[in-house]
């Protein structure tokens, strides 16, 4: 009896299942920071001024538009649907909120990052880094996964 | 295929944001200042700050070479640079009852929104405004 298709069959089966775990908890975080930002635009604006890079008009307009893009693209990781699309904008999204981050630190600016309003406005800069820096390697690892067409579990 | 899809989905996504974000601009239009950080209650143009009186104090929040050029007659200097050591001197000319109107070169610079800030929340003040337009706005309205 040859065993061997029904384990790879559920090793396949437990990756797909933890991959999901990590679209629903990434997608998650992204609703749940573009939801806090949603109900205090101005304080959001102002965060987004305190980087110091755009205009003031620029950045109000931004802090009403990017809290959608945020929940939208976090429903695209949970539900599946324009999945894709979704995946590539949080990445884009984070890598350039980890950009400017950085430089805002080098600039001397002692700011709040911003990310979660609020919640996050006594967090230091280390543990926006990390934090920043996690989410990104979790989207890239889907990216990945998803740019490899799964090869991954058909080497199991 | 799998670029055409990425693009036509991120376009998608990107689009229909714009629903949502501008129904909330619409409705936050009249609450949030969309020219400038400072809210529109704590701005105030040159004649509203004159029609005050000796009730005003006018901060000069540009750098001590600009001050020393030119400023509003009676104005005190207090800019970020030099904060700790110009503090005590604003505050022994400040009181309860006065209105602090505080300006910078012009109506895209920062420094009197800094000052503005630092004064609310480091020295606890209430009624402390940011002048309109800054020095700028104060030599044309002296003409």
């Amino acid at each position: 009896m040859n065993d061997a298709p029904t384990i790879k069959h559920q090793t396949s089966n437990f990756l797909n299942f933890v991959w999901r775990i990590v679209d629903v908890i990434v997608g998650g975080i992204f609703i749940y920071a573009g939801a806090i930002k949603v109900f205090d635009p101005v304080q959001f604006a102002i965060d987004i001024d305190n980087y110091k890079i755009l205009p003031w008009p620029i950045g109000v307009g931004l802090a009403f538009y990017l809290p959608w893009l945020e929940i939208l693209c976090g429903l695209a990781l949970i539900l599946r649907r324009l999945y894709l699309g979704g995946l590539s904008i949080l990445t884009g999204l984070v890598a350039v909120f980890l950009v400017a981050t950085i430089a805002a630190k080098v600039r001397g600016l002692d700011i709040t990052c911003g990310c979660f309003g609020h919640a996050s406005q006594n967090w230091n800069f280390s543990a926006h880094l990390a934090l920043d820096l996690a989410i990104l390697g979790a989207l890239l690892a889907l990216s990945f996964r998803v740019m490899s067409g799964n090869r991954l579990q058909d080497a199991v | 295929m799998v670029k055409s899809s990425l693009v036509r989905q991120a376009l998608i996504l990107v689009a229909l944001a714009f629903v949502p974000g501008f129904v909330q601009a619409i409705f936050f239009w009249d609450k949030v200042s969309w020219r400038s950080p400072v809210p529109a209650s704590e701005m105030v143009t040159v004649t509203q700050a004159r029609a005050w009186g000796e009730n005003t104090i006018w901060v000069d929040a540009r750098p001590d070479n600009e001050f020393a050029r030119d400023h509003v007659p009676g104005a005190l200097p207090l800019n970020e640079d030099r904060w700790s050591e110009l503090l005590p001197q604003f505050l022994a000319a400040w009181s309860p009852e006065k209105k602090v109107v505080v300006y910078c070169s012009s109506e895209g610079c920062n420094a009197s929104r800094e000052v503005a800030h630092r004064l609310h929340k480091e020295a606890q003040l209430a009624n402390v405004f940011v002048l309109e337009g800054g020095w700028e706005e104060w030599l044309k309205e002296k003409r």
